[in-house]
């Protein structure tokens, strides 16, 4: 795992620990005695002391107790986070109104790429093999290079526990879309060797929302039997992994594959006729419109520790994102014929990554560390379908950088850093056969249809940038924590913004790549204060300021589209902007083993050249929930109000708040068996969430849904010779 | 007292940087009040006067332009295409610029031909208007084509 940062000193101190420890303790993989609750506590109370950004651990205990439709619903938990959800099965992160390609997910050490660009393109991880989350709020590109501009999801796997043989058997269950899901682990821990595998499936059907019809445009839409046609799902993971640990080395290898397929509710994707909204009787079939996704991902991460002070790690991976959109053969040309083979496959992208992250680690004193590192990442796309959207393209980027932590004593740490990057884009042209035959049978002039004969020039883009970060983090005395950082950020402009041309089915109107898009630069503050008393209360607010000079978005033209069904071009541009907010959270303790916590979190976005508000700024938001721990029981009530968000760009609705409620019981049993039941949206109340994908035709957010998790852990040992 | 000063930067920081910039820009769309042809409207095939259009523009600011679409729904598929054998469906497709720069503007006229040999059936219209900043407003109809008097005749 790649780690360091303007934040790193807990990190590094904490896996150069691990590792010390590991390359101690001869022959055999480390053995935590201690148990999750402790670890995670204790682990991220020191990470967070030594981090000079905010950080935020969600260990087992929270997934366990924030069971949500999804991975990111149930991350949402954290002061700061939002999803964007597609339906009720799949959704995307945002961090403090960031999405899309301005956020970073890291795998096991390496950033998951796929065609994350897109509104209705999910996050493509297996949620049951998600371990432990570490959150970075902030920029982070200092540590990951371009796109983690507004903060970093690190997916971390758990040291294997005690035992030579263990397993889990996962049961999940769901009302409001009646998903049935299950995933099975099995580990074994053989001397110097460590073997993990699992494997998960769910199925889902159309999920249920709280209302009969669906007014779109005007147009009535019926909701039959309250359930939204074609949102069905499934979901089949596998993962192996490979550990060996031999003094001062460690490798591991792991090898995963993720199948999604989800059914889009034809409504979204231009008006349907009534006749496709009807009871087909099966709600678990998936038709058209819908997407599939392949990812298939191997890695490796080693290690080498030369002696107490010095050591290297290398992390390298291949990720194949096979990504597949189907909507029934349609045309508006007439000379177009549907394709011999799948000749409803509407786009299809291959993207084929390769990254590798070199990290050589210094520590000349206990007190002073250092970090130099070397990012390389090279991209391959390549499309087909009888649609176009995104060109073919290579990309090539890479990256030189060095951190440095000083720790004077366990109370302040001091941080910074510099980076340097570069980027290389080629893509290749797109002639459209078909687009200036049509334009001519619709009465354009030759001239005017002259734009138009290529849909996407060929472009070769370079760009280079500089990042750096310094902070701190103090801890004035025993309760009161403050950490400060000061931190440019960059994101080198994707494909989709310098090079797409058409209309992408999800979002429905007709987006235009820009080639001369420089990348996008951002300053950010970042301000935080803690203050804990042990047992009695926390507090911590987080604020933020941002200035961007030049933030990438789509802004609406006035021109008219060409293309059918399309509106007005959107063209993405540049433009200077300014994200500031808080977040805050409390928590308190109450006699009689109650608690309460208090999350709360606020995002202000401004594009200040045409001084309107940002597109997808999440809405103010709280969370009240009381908690009440009676052994064997967990039993949790959440209050969670979402505010109006008036504040919108151009072309985006404003969107009501919400009071909804929510109910968890954890119940353990022996063994460390755990079972959940978990109700969202108990008053089943029909609600508006501005960052869903299905907000945009007005289509509310799922009813009343009531989850059931059966966790059952097995461990064994066996003499080991 | 560190502490208070944390609190006062942290509440300036905040305070200060959202008072910097106001929002300012447009973000209302504009208003279509489509008036004819209505719902579910039967238009003639062949008529010699044109399809009578009629709709009320307002925006807040400035109107910029209006584009009017008429395509088939034969299929009950919106967007499928239609077969080789089919006779010619009907299509039109034009931007209006005459609206530019008002804020209220009464459309009327008589600009859109459905000439004969065409095909009769279902079709959609959509009307869509822009204001200056970009803001888009849309206007979806089902109408009918064919060969029998239109429903129309109050102009």
């Amino acid at each position: 795992m790649l780690r360091g940062s303007n934040v790193p000193v807990g990190l590094f101190l904490w896996s150069v620990c691990i590792f010390l420890v590991e390359a101690q303790e001869t022959d055999s993989v480390k053995i935590v005695t201690l148990s999750d609750i402790t670890v995670s506590a204790s682990y991220a109370k020191s990470l967070s002391r030594s981090s000079v950004v905010p950080i935020n651990v969600a260990g087992k205990v929270f997934l366990r107790e924030h069971t949500a439709g999804s991975l990111m619903q149930t991350l949402e938990h954290i002061p700061g986070v939002q999803a964007i959800d597609i339906g009720a099965g799949f959704s995307k992160p945002v961090i403090r109104g960031m999405g899309f390609n301005r956020i970073a997910v890291v795998d096991n050490g390496i950033k998951q790429e796929g065609q994350q660009w897109g509104i209705d393109h999910s996050l493509e991880i297996d949620a049951f093999n998600v371990e432990r989350v570490m959150l970075r709020k902030g920029p982070a590109s200092l540590l990951y290079g371009s796109d983690a501009i507004g903060g970093v999801i690190e997916l971390t796997r758990l040291l294997p526990p005690l035992g030579n043989v263990h397993g889990e058997a996962i049961l999940s269950a769901k009302s409001v879309n009646n998903l049935i899901g299950g995933s099975f682990m099995l580990g074994i821990r053989r001397k110097d060797w460590y073997v993990k595998g699992r494997v998960s499936a769910q199925y889902f059907g159309d999920y249920r929302i709280p209302t009969d019809t669906v007014i779109y445009l005007t147009q009535k839409m019926p909701i039959i039997n309250r359930r939204l046609k074609n949102t069905a799902g499934k979901e089949m993971a596998a993962s192996l992994m490979v550990s060996r640990y031999i003094n001062a080395y460690s490798a591991d290898y792991c090898f995963t594959s993720l199948q999604q397929s989800a059914g889009f509710f034809p409504g979204a994707h231009g008006i349907p006729d009534l006749s496709r909204l009807t009871d087909d009787g099966n709600n678990r079939d998936i038709g058209l419109p819908h997407s599939t996704v392949l990812h298939l991902r191997a890695s490796t991460h080693q290690t080498y520790a030369f002696n107490l002070h010095t050591s290297i790690k290398w992390d390298a991976g291949f990720q194949w994102n096979h990504r597949r959109e189907y909507s029934a053969f349609h045309t508006h040309y007439g000379t177009q014929t549907p394709p011999v083979a799948d000749p409803d496959k509407e786009l299809d992208f291959r993207l084929a990554t390769l990254s590798s992250t070199f990290r050589f680690l210094l520590q000349p004193a206990p007190c002073w560390k250092h970090t130099a590192g070397w990012d390389l990442q090279y991209q391959d796309n390549a499309i087909s379908g009888y649609s176009f959207l995104l060109p073919a393209f290579r990309r090539l980027t890479s990256g030189l950088l060095w951190l440095t932590d000083f720790r004077p004593s366990e109370l302040l740490t001091l941080s910074g850093g510099l980076r340097y990057d570069v980027g290389y884009l080629q893509t290749e042209g797109f002639a459209d056969p078909y687009l200036p035959a049509y334009l001519t049978s619709r009465g354009l002039s030759q001239e005017s249809i002259e734009p138009f004969l290529f849909r996407s020039y060929p472009v070769r883009h370079t760009s280079e940038n500089f990042s750096g970060s310094i902070g701190l983090s103090a801890q004035i005395s025993e309760e009161h924590l403050v950490k400060f950082n000061l931190g440019n950020s960059f994101r080198l402009p994707t494909p989709n913004e310098l090079t797409s041309n058409g209309v992408h089915h999800g979002a429905f109107r007709h987006e235009q790549g820009s080639p001369s898009l420089k990348p996008e630069r951002g300053y950010q503050a970042d301000l935080s204060y803690s203050f804990e008393k042990e047992n009695v209360f926390t507090l911590t607010v987080s604020s933020f300021a941002a200035f961007f000079s030049n933030y990438i978005y789509l802004r609406p033209t006035g021109e008219w589209s060409p293309l059918p069904h399309a509106g007005q071009i959107y063209r993405y541009i540049g433009a200077r902007s300014f994200f500031s907010g808080t977040e805050l959270s409390a928590v308190v303790s109450l006699p009689g083993d109650l608690g309460y916590a208090l999350d709360g979190d606020y995002v202000y976005s401004l594009n200040c050249e045409d001084r309107i508000p940002i597109a997808f700024t999440p809405p103010a938001s709280l969370r009240q929930t009381l908690r009440w721990k009676i052994k064997p029981f967990t039993l949790l009530l959440q209050w969670q109000s979402v505010a109006v968000q008036r504040r919108v760009s151009r072309n985006e609705d404003p969107t009501y708040g919400a009071q909804l409620f929510h109910a968890t019981l954890v119940l353990t049993l022996v063994g460390d068996i755990t079972l959940t039941l978990a109700a969202r949206n108990l008053t089943d109340i029909r609600w508006f969430n501005h960052l869903s994908f299905y907000r945009r035709i007005e289509i509310p957010e799922p009813g009343r849904n009531v989850q059931l998790l059966i966790r059952i852990p097995v461990t064994f040992t066996f003499k080991q010779k | 007292m560190k502490v208070k000063t944390i609190f006062f930067a942290l509440a300036a920081l905040t305070c200060s940087l959202l008072n910097a910039c106001n929002d300012e820009g447009d973000t209302e769309k504009p208003v279509i009040d489509l008036i004819k042809p209505e719902k579910g409207a039967y238009l003639a095939i062949g008529g010699e006067h044109g399809v009578h259009f009629e709709m009320k523009l307002s925006d807040n600011d400035a109107l910029n332009s209006y584009r009017v679409q008429i395509h088939d729904a034969f299929d009950g598929h919106d967007h499928q295409k239609t077969r080789s054998d089919d006779p010619e469906p009907f299509f039109y497709d034009s931007v209006f610029t005459d609206i530019h720069g008002q804020r209220n503007a009464n459309v009327h006229h008589h600009a859109i031909m459905i000439p004969e040999g065409v095909t009769e059936g279902n079709y959609h219209m959509e009307v869509y208007c822009t204001d200056i900043s970009g803001n888009q407003a849309y206007v979806f109809r089902n109408i009918l084509l064919g060969h029998e008097e239109e429903d129309d005749h109050d102009d």
